[in-house]
């Protein structure tokens, strides 16, 4: 029997320590008896005062001795060869994507599958080395050419399952990447290949898919919406429920509204259909909306086996009227845009009338179309072709007909906003201030749209008239005003929008802010602050629960006083949040943010296992002239079982005598019989 | 000068109270067991000469109802006990002999060596109470009883008494005496006393027995032709050791140590010893016709004297 550790042998050096313990063994305690006459009869009989006959008698020295010589056997590591099912090199990648939450394999696919990942480990060559990449909403590395099995399993273990859609593509490239580095190496997926995409890669190595999962039973809550009414009062909810099994089922739609039942509906799901349901007249001052699926009493049908997406929320946009100063001459195109806004009530005036104007303290918003007053009021501002230089940009003269320059992609504001077609035919060209990014970046770094936070207030500016684009014609139009209004208003439109687990969320900070404290569904507080000074928002990334994040505004430091300088106090909102708070609104909201986090996939919801032979197909062959290796089983588990059954004979027979004794007081309590003093003769 | 040396515990002045036989046994040793025990008779199987009337048949010859033989007459003797009906038809004279009933002396011999002095309980005090339990069947049957304390290598011989009366001086003599604290050797303390023996009856010797010539202290008493009668007393820590390790065992009389392993088997091979030896001693007293009786000393008092010694015919 080959040994890994043959030093650990010299451990045999304590069984005659063992023996010289038993023989050199003095401590005894003292007992005064009456005689001990047939003591030393018995002694006699015996002959106990030779060492040797009482060790040859005695039952403990030997299991002792067994012990150890089993102990450091043990320690010896011995192990048997066989040849070796993988090869040298292997790339594991684990699906840990959200339908391998289903429990339709004991107790769910993730750990079933870590389980199996863990056994084939043992096929690996004695010298083979192990990467593993956990596939979830990214491709993650989660171990980089392991040797110690040990190890491997251990990470394997630690792979949590996450509630997002995996995306295989990523993590077979990834594990392409990893197994280019040596040849012969081979990548090996597990996974429930419930996707019904395939991944739009091919790889060098060989790839080997186990599959996990049986059954495809699973009902989801695909959609939840809210809407207002045209009246912008009325708001009902959209849900839709999908079917992914082959089998109709009744499924019980429970709704919630800011945690307390509002409703309750039992569904009959047809096969493989989604199924919409509109309920109306949410109760009023609801912030958060919640839609349950769950098992209707009494009802034949199986049990739902994927439980992340049987929940879902959604936010409720905010019911305060929001006022809107719209000061110069006259722009239908402004007007009917901004009137479209929900809640909005707005007001107009021109610009010889705006000196005139009192009450300024009462908007939430003035823009400023084609004017500029002396003095630019302490609110949000929208100003559309600024005609000469302020604080809200330096013009240094005319763009005409300017192209527009390349987008960021990750811009909020240009969120659903289509660009392709705008045309401009004449802009001012603004040098763009050290506080505003550019949205609409323009000619030679003269950008057509920009916005950003200016001493506290958001401001937006707009290089253009609008006379001179043909952007109010473009379906772009109100989408842009109503991504303007959302960040120059507090009232960020994607924060309405369900977010997906994992994704990046762009959180937009309120004036005076310091950074956002987001607290997520499972209580986990992440504070946020901005990486440069000005900037408008923060980016919050550990999406990865589902349900309502809750994102507050961290009050800034205050700034240190020059001498002499009185510095412009940082407005503060001076208004609490309002009782029902809603999931965004104005300024006494804008401390205040819920967004919600949901599945919303049904192509993850659809758990139906494949068989990996299309996964399989994404390899190339195996590589010519590798030889296989020789893998290594050690006997570890049955060596630990017989030490564990010797510890247990040994503590059996030194302590006999008083199991003995526990036994028959039990039988005597069992039996009712008195205890005996002695032991008749 | 030697100091003084402290008064003999049997020389304390007992009171009255301490006297009592409730004082020994509150328990057993009420009116109730004294009667019972007066209907009981120490077993003699052989007549003896005794010292004084009594009610057992003597080995001498005496007046009274019971018949014995018949002699030749010679000068001197009583013309009453003449049989006048063989006279007449043999015409030869010859003197009727009859039945002398005297009295015997009870021998209770009590181990006081420092191994009866343990155990719980105490079997020194379990001897005590047999010993006067025994004695005042004696007593109650009109017969001396004779009582010794055997420690070290002597008996300790208190003076003979006779009548129930005397009971409370056989307790008071019990009363004050221990365990010895050296060694006894058992066998020389019974050697002892059989050199002073002088009248011969029943010989009841209370001991554990502990002893390397523990037959021999039989044979010695049996050897004084007395009818011996071994009331072998054992604690039960000694029939059921609870014992249990590794343990050194230290002689409460000499104080030498035993190493031992106590476990399950050792306590088996204790047991093994313990019965075989007790069969040895049994075995040699019926050899010499003595009487062997193991008695825990959790034995009742009534179930040793109506029970145990009655199915031995120590009692009768």
């Amino acid at each position: 029997m080959p040994l890994l550790a043959p030093l650990a042998l010299a451990g045999l050096v304590f069984l005659p320590l063992i023996v010289a313990f038993y023989l050199l063994r003095l401590r005894r305690t003292e007992r005064t008896v009456s005689s001990t006459y047939l003591w030393q009869q018995l002694v006699r009989d015996l002959e106990a005062n030779a060492p040797w006959q009482r060790l040859r008698r005695s039952l403990l020295l030997f299991l002792q001795l067994l012990l150890v010589a089993v102990l450091v056997l043990a320690a010896a590591r011995p192990f048997l060869e066989h040849p070796a099912g993988l090869a040298r090199d292997l790339i594991l990648v684990i699906d840990a994507s959200a339908s391998m939450g289903a429990t339709d394999v004991f107790p769910d696919r993730l750990t079933a599958a870590k389980r199996a990942a863990k056994e084939v480990l043992a096929g690996l060559p004695a010298d083979g080395k192990v990467s593993i990449v956990a596939a979830a909403e990214t491709a993650r590395v989660v171990a980089n050419e392991v040797t110690d099995r040990g190890r491997a399993a251990d990470l394997i273990a630690g792979i949590p399952l996450s509630n997002a859609s995996a995306d295989l593509g990523d993590a077979l490239k990834l594990a392409g990447a990893l197994a280019a580095r040596a040849r012969g190496a081979e990548v090996l997926v597990v996974t429930d290949d419930a996707s019904s995409q395939v991944p739009d890669v091919h790889l060098a190595a060989p790839v080997k898919v186990i599959t996990v999962g049986r059954e495809r039973r699973n009902q989801a809550i695909v959609a939840l919406a809210v809407q207002t009414g045209a009246g912008g009062v009325k708001r009902s909810l959209f849900v839709s429920v999908a079917n992914l099994d082959t089998q109709a089922v009744t499924r019980r739609l429970q709704v919630l509204a800011d945690g307390a039942a509002f409703t309750a509906r039992d569904l009959f799901l047809d096969p493989l259909t989604r199924t919409d349901v509109v309920i109306d007249e949410l109760p009023a001052g609801a912030a958060v909306v919640e839609a349950r699926l769950a098992a209707v009493d009494g009802s034949a049908s199986p049990a739902d086996q994927l439980t992340a997406d049987d929940a879902a929320w959604a936010i409720v946009p905010s019911d305060r009227v929001q006022r809107i100063l719209l000061v110069g001459p006259g722009n239908v195109y402004l007007q009917n845009a901004l009137s479209l806004l929900p809640n909005v009530e707005l007001y107009g005036t021109s610009g010889k009338d705006y000196a005139a104007t009192s009450g300024l303290d009462k908007f939430d918003l003035i823009v400023l179309d084609g004017f500029l007053p002396p003095t630019l009021p302490d609110k949000p501002i929208l100003a559309l072709a600024p005609p000469s230089t302020s604080p809200l940009g330096t013009v240094v003269g005319t763009l005409d007909g300017p192209a527009i320059g390349t987008i960021s992609a990750d811009e909020p504001l240009l969120h659903d906003v289509d660009l392709t077609r705008i045309h401009i035919a004449k802009a001012q060209r603004i040098d763009l201030p050290q506080w505003a990014r550019a949205v609409i970046p323009g000619p030679r770094g003269a950008p057509l749209l920009y916005a950003g936070v200016r001493d506290g207030l958001v401001t937006a500016v707009m290089a253009f008239d609008l006379h001179q684009s043909d952007l109010p014609l473009q379906v772009a139009w109100p989408i842009l005003i109503a991504n303007l209004s959302g960040e120059l208003l507090g009232r960020d439109a994607s924060t309405l929008q369900p977010v997906r687990p994992g994704a990046p969320i762009e959180l937009l900070l309120s004036p005076g802010s310091g950074g956002m404290r987001v607290t997520a569904p499972d209580g986990l507080v992440t504070e946020l602050v901005p990486g440069a000074t000005g900037a408008s928002s923060v980016t919050f990334v550990g999406t990865g629960s589902l349900g309502v994040y809750r994102a507050e505004s961290i009050p800034a430091a205050p700034k240190p006083t020059a001498s002499g300088a009185s510095p412009n106090p940082t407005p503060k909102p001076t208004q609490t949040p309002s009782p029902g708070p809603s999931g965004s609104a104005g300024p006494e909201a804008a401390a205040f943010i819920r967004f919600a986090v949901d599945l919303f996939d049904p192509i993850e919801s659809n758990i139906a296992p494949g068989d990996g032979a299309r996964l399989t197909a994404l390899g190339g062959p195996p590589a010519t002239g590798s030889e296989a290796g020789v893998a290594r089983d050690e006997w570890w588990v049955p060596v630990a079982l017989i030490v564990l059954l010797l510890l247990l004979v040994e503590w059996t027979v030194y302590e006999r005598d008083g199991a003995r004794r526990i036994r028959d007081r039990l039988v005597a309590l069992l039996t009712l019989q008195p205890l005996r003093g002695g032991r008749p003769r | 000068m030697s100091a003084p040396r402290p008064a003999p515990a049997a020389a304390e002045p007992a009171s009255r109270h301490d006297l009592l036989p409730s004082a020994i046994d509150p328990t057993v040793f009420d009116e109730a067991f004294l009667r019972q025990l007066e209907r009981l008779m120490l077993v003699t199987r052989k007549a003896v000469r005794g010292g004084m009337k009594g009610v057992r048949r003597s080995a001498k010859r005496g007046v009274s109802v019971e018949f014995a033989d018949y002699r030749n007459y010679t000068m001197g003797d009583d013309l009453r006990t003449l049989d006048w009906n063989i006279y007449a038809r043999l015409e030869k004279l010859f003197i009727k002999l009859f039945v002398e009933e005297e009295d015997v002396t009870v021998h209770v011999l009590l181990d006081a060596s420092g191994s009866m002095g343990t155990g719980s309980p105490d079997k020194l005090l379990f001897g005590k109470r047999a010993a006067a339990a025994l004695a005042y069947v004696g007593l109650a049957s009109y017969d001396r009883v004779s009582l010794a304390v055997l420690q070290g290598r002597v008996a300790r011989r208190y003076p003979a008494v006779r009548g129930t009366g005397r009971i409370f001086q056989v307790l008071a003599d019990l009363s004050p005496v221990q365990a010895a604290h050296g060694p006894t050797d058992l066998a020389a303390c019974a050697r002892h006393y059989a050199s002073q023996l002088t009248q011969r009856g029943p010989l009841i010797l209370i001991s554990d027995l502990f002893d390397d010539n523990a037959e021999r202290a039989i044979s010695e008493l049996a050897g004084t032709r007395c009818e011996l009668a071994i009331l072998h007393t054992l604690s039960p820590d000694e029939l059921d050791p609870p014992l249990e390790g590794d343990l050194k065992l230290v002689d409460s009389e000499t104080g030498a140590g035993v190493d031992i392993t106590a476990d399950s088997s050792t306590i088996d091979a204790y047991r093994a010893r313990l019965t075989a030896w007790q069969v040895a001693l049994e075995a040699a007293a019926t050899k010499r016709r003595a009487a062997y009786v193991a008695v825990p000393s959790t034995l009742p008092l009534a179930d040793l004297v109506f029970a145990e010694l009655r199915r031995r015919r120590v009692v009768a």
